[in-house]
């Protein structure tokens, strides 16, 4: 069984937006609804001056917080290690929007329920690729097997020393950011 | 889902449904939504172009139950490779926006319309041309279009009434860049192989934002292999975030620094001979006089330090001839200064000191497909009309090297306000909002006694016109065949319907077929569209059916790097342009001043430049609902400003400004960054939308038009727009 991450380079980024309404049609969200951000940070003084766009999504952690706090066991880890919504049984609660350290929930106000980044499991699952990935112009994110030594994205992450966001919280998560 | 979505709009057209079909479906439960979407979950996919820009890239629309659903991209397609931008994605929900008119319209009153039947229209708008051409001349006719796709047909239009004058958006776009590598090499807009380009700069070039996908694939390739980016602009633009060495440059001075890179090379001897002996006129002309154009001279003129400007020269030498300047667009080369033509003129010969044309890395010539004709025994051919423009467009005495098909956009509410122009017809394209000096464009269309639109929503200049003649939306209709994909190898592409309309519109092609006979020029549209595309691809041997079904069919024939080929009068890379000479202008690319520059000592003085954002594509796609959230949720249509002149002036980040030209005032909110030169604000382009039919973006942002007086370049006519000083404030509550 595959274990499902992103590598992301934030070196490539050009802050367009394309993987925000790629991933909003796929999954049918409206225009104010998103599973994906994109932060601007600038640092320094000309010359030295330099501006970074940085993607986030769900982190789909290992150890995710937002389950644990779950109180009707909606959110659930699938086999891939996607962190995954159950709509039937979300009561729209919110609390996983609290416990999520890096906020990458939303909530569904005509269907009061909470939702995020589901990897496009289903297309995966037919052997396609997130809409978020397809789409970039500039390749920014890299889709595959965490677990499989050869696959792009774990060849990537060794040789870039890629990490993820906030490691000192332990969640971790299968976004990994090559920054600089 | 379909059901409640019928009811809603039934509803909200005003037709007689009580309010009992609204209580029923607010009461629907989530049962039967939940099964009536499950009903109508059928999935089609139809390969056809996009339309959110001019680059037309090749998608493949998904509907499901019927309603658009989402697209991706043609992997083969020789302009987005796969890849859809942000717009591609989100125009596809506009063909559900309620603003888009229904029906043809008349205009009644001060942008008040009513609908009429499209033969009403036809005869109305007839017979008032004909009057027109009878009294004026058909001189006095104009077409201004975006010219994409049907401008073939739609030139055919004005020149069988006999009129030569077809406006474009050329002369606020890219019009020095056109002519300016036309005289270099022959070629109006070549290729740059990024895929194997080691050192690449950009001029104010910025295809992060201004966005060419192909390009942004294969840079993003070529930095994996260890390719390198310098971007030279006055403010830190998307693509420097994706290179490798910002060089923060004054606007309007990048001539000085090339000038100041060919002497360097020169001098230091780090050009490549072997290619200029062979293959360029005019070496020695230009190397006798840059004797003045040192590094220190420019880093005055720039305020680039000297030892960045010389370091530059010598990294861009070291990688050649896989190493090259980006031929540019809008940005420096394109329609913004006086000396744009001479900036591209020198982009051209460093080009040729780099030695890369047609070398692997370097510049060149996309392989063209031709495309066939209508056979002229059944379909008689429009006789050429050889004459000038009414703006003086291919004038000898005037513009003579602005083309006739391209023209000066801006010269139109002049000309009409002459009475050279009297009626006009606007074809995806709006001038209102696009041109400088609103106010003046307004009083010049308003002067106009027949305008016709062919828009698709009630635009800033479709609210002017008189009759309206509504083209489906791009994803509804069916257009001629493309050859815009061709790249790297020859393609061509079309674009088919994915639904069918959903109001009474119809595609630009039928509405010319069907307008032509009122206008006494039925004879020239004696053909359909599909005769017209089998005539197009019968050279090719390509069925009509087939190019149906894949969308784009490449047909080989891959650029191979070679020998350099030219088609300038001398045959070679004209550093000396003959063409220049004998209209007695400079022959060789040398320093020109840029038409103002702020007074230094005026803390309220600011050059104004502006430029694109990657999520909007001139003024209409504000108006779309997923992309004006991502201006309002980054908080993006800010104007930047520098710390230090946003400290004296008292503005803090976020603070509103107020913004004054001599023919504009407007507000803007600060956005004070490390990012930008301090001579100038940035403003970014696509706002400022005043067309009240656009709901969503009317009165959002302001535009750098409204600030831009009425100018006309004097060699070709541009309205260079970053030629404006504005004086700013912060604004008193």
């Amino acid at each position: 069984m595959p274990r499902y991450g992103i590598a992301i380079d934030t070196t490539k980024c050009i802050g367009c937006h394309s993987c925000r309404v790629a991933c909003q049609n796929q999954n049918g969200l409206d225009y104010t609804e998103t599973f994906n951000w994109i932060k601007d940070k600038e640092r320094g003084k000309y010359p030295s001056y330099d501006k970074e766009y940085v993607p986030l999504q769900c982190n789909h952690c290992e150890n995710a917080p937002c389950q644990r706090v779950c109180p009707t066991g909606a959110t659930y880890t699938t086999p891939e290690g996607v962190v995954l919504v159950n709509k039937k049984t979300c009561v729209g609660c919110k609390y996983c929007m609290e416990a999520c350290p890096y906020k990458m929930r939303i909530i569904l106000h005509h269907e009061g329920i909470v939702v995020k980044c589901r990897f496009c499991i289903e297309m995966v699952r037919e052997g396609g690729t997130p809409a978020c990935v397809t789409t970039c112009p500039t390749q920014v994110r890299i889709f595959g097997d965490l677990d499989d030594p050869n696959s792009e994205i774990s060849r990537f992450i060794a040789e870039s020393g890629a990490e993820p966001l906030r490691t000192d919280l332990g969640t971790l998560p299968k976004i990994y950011y090559k920054r600089s | 889902m379909k059901k409640f979505g019928m009811t809603r709009r039934k509803f909200l057209a005003g037709a007689a449904v009580g309010s009992a079909s609204l209580v029923a479906s607010q009461y629907m439960s989530f049962d039967t939504w939940a099964a009536e979407k499950a009903v109508s979950d059928e999935v089609t996919v139809t390969p056809t172009l996009c339309d959110a820009c001019g680059n037309w890239c090749a998608i493949n629309v998904y509907t499901k139950g019927g309603r658009i659903w989402k697209a991706t991209g043609n992997p083969i397609a020789g302009l987005n490779k796969g890849r859809i931008c942000v717009k591609g994605h989100a125009m596809l929900h506009d063909v559900y926006n309620k603003d888009r008119i229904k029906s043809p319209l008349k205009r009644v009153g001060a942008n008040k319309f009513e609908p009429i039947s499209w033969e009403q229209a036809y005869k109305e708008v007839g017979a008032k041309l004909k009057e027109i051409v009878s009294k004026n001349g058909a001189e006095s006719v104009f077409l201004v279009q975006y010219p994409e796709g049907n401008e073939a047909l739609t030139k055919r239009f004005a020149n069988a009434l006999g009129s030569p004058n077809v406006f474009s958006h050329a002369s606020t776009c890219f019009l020095p860049r056109n002519i300016g590598w036309w005289l270099n090499t022959g070629y109006a807009k070549p290729e740059q192989d990024l895929e194997n380009a080691r050192h690449v700069v950009f001029i104010g070039r910025n295809p992060a934002a201004g966005l060419q996908l192909r390009m942004l694939v294969d840079m993003a390739k070529a930095k994996d292999k260890g390719a390198r980016y310098v971007v030279v602009d006055p403010r830190f633009s998307e693509m420097a975030a994706m290179g490798h060495q910002w060089i923060q440059i004054r606007p309007g001075t990048d001539l000085a620094l090339l000038l100041s890179i060919a002497h360097v090379m020169i001098k230091e001897n780090l050009y490549q001979k072997d290619f200029i002996e062979k293959y360029s006129v005019g070496f020695e002309e230009w190397a006798s006089k840059i004797d003045e154009y040192t590094p220190r001279w420019a880093s005055e003129k720039t305020t680039i330090p000297e030892r960045v400007i010389v370091k530059l020269a010598h990294d861009m030498a070291e990688a050649a001839p896989s190493s090259l300047i980006h031929r540019g667009y809008h940005g420096a080369m394109g329609t913004q200064y006086k000396n744009s033509l001479q900036l591209v003129r020198a982009v051209g010969c460093i080009n040729g000191l780099l030695g890369n044309y047609n070398q692997k890395g370097g510049m060149f010539n996309a392989p063209k497909v031709k495309l066939g004709k209508l056979a002229a025994d059944k379909f008689p051919q429009v006789p050429e009309l050889d004459m000038p423009m009414a703006d003086g467009s291919g004038d000898p005495e005037r513009y003579p090297l602005t083309p006739v098909g391209l023209g000066l956009s801006q010269a139109i509410p002049e000309l009409a306000l002459a009475g050279k122009l009297k009626a006009g017809f606007v074809y995806h394209n709006n001038p209102l909002r696009t041109c400088p000096n609103p106010a003046r464009m307004i009083e010049g269309y308003r002067k106009l006694d027949l305008l016709v639109s062919f828009d698709y929503v009630l635009s800033e200049t479709a609210s002017l016109a008189h009759y309206i003649l509504p083209e489906s939306y791009y994803l509804e209709r069916d257009d001629v065949v493309h050859t815009n994909h061709c790249y790297t190898s020859k393609q061509v592409a079309i674009r088919q319907a994915v639904i069918k309309p959903l109001y009474d519109t119809k595609p630009m092609v039928q509405i010319l077929i069907e307008l032509a006979p009122h206008c006494g020029i039925g004879e020239y549209f004696n053909f359909t569209l599909e005769e017209y595309n089998r005539a197009a691809l019968a050279p090719l041997n390509i069925p009509l059916e087939r190019l149906k079904k894949e969308g784009v069919i490449d047909l080989g024939d891959q650029w191979k790097p070679g020998e350099p080929k030219f088609v300038t009068p001398s045959g070679k890379l004209e550093i000396a342009s003959s063409i220049l000479k004998d209209l007695n202008l400079p022959e060789v690319p040398v320093w020109e001043e840029p038409l103002v520059s702020p007074n230094p000592k005026d803390p309220y003085e600011f050059r104004l430049i502006h430029g694109k954002q990657a999520h909007l594509t001139h003024a209409r796609s504000i108006n779309q609902k997923y992309l004006k959230e991502i201006t309002a949720l980054n908080d993006i249509a800010r104007v930047w400003i520098h710390p230090e002149r946003a400290k004296a002036l008292g503005i803090k980040d976020g603070e509103c400004m107020t913004i004054t030209s001599p023919v504009g005032k407007g507000r803007a909110r600060a956005k004070v960054t490390e990012g930008i030169h301090k001579d100038c604000v940035f403003l970014p382009s696509g706002y400022g939308v005043f067309a009240k039919n656009l709901q969503r973006a009317y009165g959002f942002g302001t535009s750098y038009n409204d600030y831009l007086p009425t100018y006309f370049d004097p060699v070709l006519g541009h309205v260079m727009a970053n030629e404006v000083l504005v004086r700013v404030e912060r604004t008193q509550s």
